[in-house]
C-alpha cells in the first residue's frame, strides 16, 4: 500500500519551506483545519490533551511560517509564563525590580529582533558612514506574541489577574495558531477562561464563524489580493508612470486594500477560532466610516489600539495630568510616534505615527471650538455634519497611508506631486476601461463598507438560521469564489511583516 | 453609594445635567467620559477633595464605586 503513498508530497506538507506557508487562505489549511476540529472534538472532554493537542498544531502552523524560529515562540512562552508565577509570588520593590526585568526582556527581545539595524544604520549615517546591517531576521508575528507577553505581566503587576498555573494553557495562549502571526492581541484573562469552558457550539456561533471566515476569504483573496497586484502596487512602485488621477485612485486602493487585507485576516482568525471554541477580539468596526481620527483608533485594529490606550497611553496622561490639555497632547504624541514604530522599522513608519498624532492633538485643541461653532450653526448632530466629518476624516486617514506603503519619502514626493500638478482628469476614462475590474471592485469594496450595519446583521443571521448542510456549502462556494481569483503566488497578508 | 459631592463634581466637569451613576457604573458609560477627558475628572475630584491619587491608583480604578471608595480612604 505504501508505494500509493507519495512520501515527497507528505515531505513538503511538514518542512519548512519560507515560499510556502500554510497561510489561511489555502485549500491545505482548510483541509487540515476540518481534521483539527473534528480531533479536538473528540478530545474536547479532556481539556489539558485538547489543548495540548492546539499546541501541536499550533508549532506546526508556525514551524510552516517561520521555520526555527518556533523555538523563540515558545522559549517565549516559557520565560512569560516563568515571569508571571515569580512577579506573583513577590512584594514590594522585588516585585518591582522583577516586573521591569520581565518588562525588559520582552522589550528586548522585540528590540533585538526588530529594531538593531535600524538603530545601528541610523547611527552610522550620522557619521556619515554607510552601514550594511547585522544579519538579523524578523521571525514573523514576534511584534504580536510579545505584546501578548507584556499585556499578561501587566495584568498580574496591577493585581488584576492572577497568573495561569496551567502551564499548557498558557504556551496556548501565547502560540495559538489563529492569532499567532497578525492578532489580534488577545488578553490573557478572557483567552484562558476559554481553555477551561466546555466546549460546545451554538447554532449561532457556527453561523458567525462560517460568515466571518468566507468574509474574510473573499476580502483578502478577491479585493484586497486582486487590486493590489494588478493596480495599486503597479503605481506605488513607479508613481511617476502614471498620472495625477491613477496616483490619487491607488490611494484610493490602498486605503481598501490595506483594511481588506488586515480585517480580511482577523475575520478569518476570530471564525476559525470560535469553530474552536475560543472568542477572540473584535479588531475592526467599519473604520472608514469615523468621524474622526480619535473614532477612527476606536474602529481600526482595536485590539493594537486598546493595547496602546491602556498599557502606553493611560500611565504616561496620568503621569502628565498635572500640564493637563498639554500632557494629553504629549502622551497622544508618543503613543503614536511608538505606535509608527511597532509597525515597522523605517522613518516612513514614524512619520505616519507622527501624522496620526498631529491630527488627534489637533483634533484635541479644536474640540470644544468646534462644538460651540457647530452649535451656533446649528449643525449639531446633522447628516450634513456627519457626511462631512467622514468625508474629511477619511480623507485624512487615506493621505497617512501613503507613508505607510511608499517605500521611501521620495516616493511620496513624487506621487503627492503627480496628484497635485499632474491630474490629468481627462485620463479617468482609461483607466476605467483599461482596469475595468480593478475599478469595480474598488467601488464594490467601499459600497459594501459603507452599507447600514443592518444588512451585515441580517446576511449573517440567515446564515446563522440555514441547516448545517447549508452552511458547509456556503464556506465551500467561499473558498471555491476565493481559488478562482488566487494568482499563482501565494500572497502573504500585509500585516504579516510588522 | 456614590456621594452627592463625588456625583456633583463629575457632573460639573462633563457638563451635564444629572446621571444616575451606580457603583458598577464604568467610565465609558457616561456621556463625554473619554479617555481624553478621563484625566480632567481626576483633576477635578482630586481638587474638590483636596487630594492627590497615586498614578498606580487611577490606573487600577475600574468603576465610579471604586473611585468612591479611593476618594473615602483618603479624605
Amino acid at each position: 500500500m505504501f508505494k500509493y503513498l507519495d512520501f515527497q508530497k507528505l515531505n513538503s506538507i511538514l518542512q519548512y519551506d519560507q515560499y510556502d506557508p500554510l497561510y489561511f487562505t489555502t485549500i491545505l489549511f482548510f483541509f487540515l483545519f476540518l481534521i483539527v476540529v473534528a480531533v479536538y472534538r473528540l478530545l474536547s472532554p479532556y481539556k489539558n490533551i485538547r489543548v495540548a493537542f492546539l499546541i501541536l498544531f499550533s508549532a506546526y502552523f508556525y514551524y510552516k511560517a517561520a521555520g526555527n524560529f518556533l523555538t523563540i515562540l515558545f522559549g517565549t512562552a516559557i520565560i512569560n509564563y516563568l515571569l508571571g508565577l515569580g512577579l506573583n509570588k513577590l512584594s514590594g520593590i522585588k516585585r518591582k525590580l522583577f516586573f521591569i526585568f520581565g518588562l525588559l526582556f520582552n522589550i528586548g527581545l522585540l528590540g533585538y529582533f526588530k529594531y538593531t539595524n535600524f538603530f545601528l544604520q541610523n547611527i552610522s549615517s550620522l557619521f556619515e558612514y554607510n552601514y550594511g546591517g547585522l544579519n538579523i531576521i524578523l521571525p514573523i508575528g514576534i511584534s504580536f506574541y510579545v505584546f501578548k507577553s507584556i499585556s499578561y505581566l501587566i495584568e498580574i503587576n496591577l493585581e488584576n489577574i492572577e497568573p495561569e498555573k496551567n502551564i499548557l494553557n498558557f504556551i496556548l495562549y501565547i502560540t495559538f495558531f489563529a492569532n499567532v502571526l497578525a492578532g489580534p492581541i488577545d488578553r490573557a484573562n478572557y483567552f484562558l477562561e476559554n481553555t477551561k469552558e466546555k466546549y460546545f457550539l451554538t447554532k449561532q456561533q457556527i453561523g458567525t464563524a462560517v460568515f466571518l471566515i468566507v468574509l474574510g476569504l473573499l476580502k483578502k483573496v478577491v479585493i484586497a489580493d486582486y487590486i493590489g497586484l494588478n493596480f495599486v502596487d503597479r503605481v506605488f512602485d513607479a508613481p511617476e508612470r502614471f498620472t495625477g488621477v491613477e496616483n490619487l485612485i491607488a490611494v484610493y486602493g490602498y486605503t481598501l486594500q490595506i483594511y481588506c487585507d488586515f480585517s480580511g485576516y482577523s475575520d478569518m482568525a476570530i471564525g476559525l477560532a470560535l469553530l474552536l471554541g475560543f472568542r477572540l477580539m473584535q479588531n475592526f468596526n467599519s473604520p472608514y466610516k469615523a468621524t474622526s481620527v480619535a473614532d477612527f483608533w476606536r474602529r481600526w485594529h482595536i485590539s493594537l489600539s486598546s493595547w496602546l490606550l491602556d498599557y502606553l497611553f493611560k500611565p504616561m496622561q496620568i503621569k502628565f495630568r498635572n500640564l493637563r490639555i498639554y500632557g494629553n497632547a504629549l502622551a497622544l504624541t508618543i503613543t503614536f510616534l511608538i505606535c509608527g514604530l511597532w509597525h515597522g522599522a523605517n522613518w516612513t513608519f514614524i512619520f505616519w505615527g507622527g501624522l496620526h498624532a498631529f491630527y488627534m492633538v489637533v483634533g484635541l485643541f479644536l474640540k470644544r471650538p468646534k462644538e460651540k461653532l457647530y452649535k451656533k450653526l446649528s449643525l449639531s448632530n446633522t447628516w450634513i455634519l456627519k457626511a462631512a466629518q467622514i468625508f474629511i476624516t477619511f480623507h485624512l486617514i487615506a493621505f497617512a497611508w501613503i507613508f505607510f506603503r511608499v517605500k521611501n519619502f521620495d516616493y511620496a514626493r513624487v506621487m503627492l506631486e503627480q496628484i497635485f500638478s499632474n491630474f490629468q482628469s481627462e485620463v479617468f476614462p482609461q483607466f476605467v476601461s483599461g482596469f475595468v475590474i480593478v475599478f469595480v471592485l474598488i467601488v464594490l469594496g467601499y459600497l459594501v463598507h459603507f452599507l447600514p450595519e443592518k444588512i451585515e446583521f441580517f446576511i449573517k443571521d440567515i446564515i446563522v438560521k440555514i441547516p448545517l448542510p447549508a452552511k458547509a456549502f456556503i464556506l465551500a462556494a467561499g473558498i471555491w469564489i476565493a481559488a478562482q481569483f488566487k494568482f499563482a503566488d501565494l500572497q502573504p497578508f500585509l500585516y504579516f511583516q510588522f | 453609594m456614590i456621594s452627592d459631592r463625588l456625583k456633583q463634581t463629575i457632573l460639573k466637569e462633563l457638563n451635564l445635567d444629572d446621571y444616575e451613576f451606580q457603583d458598577d457604573t464604568k467610565a465609558t458609560d457616561v456621556p463625554g467620559w473619554d479617555s481624553l477627558n478621563h484625566i480632567n475628572v481626576i483633576l477635578a475630584v482630586e481638587k474638590e477633595f483636596g487630594i492627590r491619587f497615586k498614578n498606580v491608583e487611577i490606573l487600577k480604578l475600574k468603576n465610579i464605586g471604586e473611585l468612591q471608595s479611593l476618594v473615602n480612604s483618603k479624605v
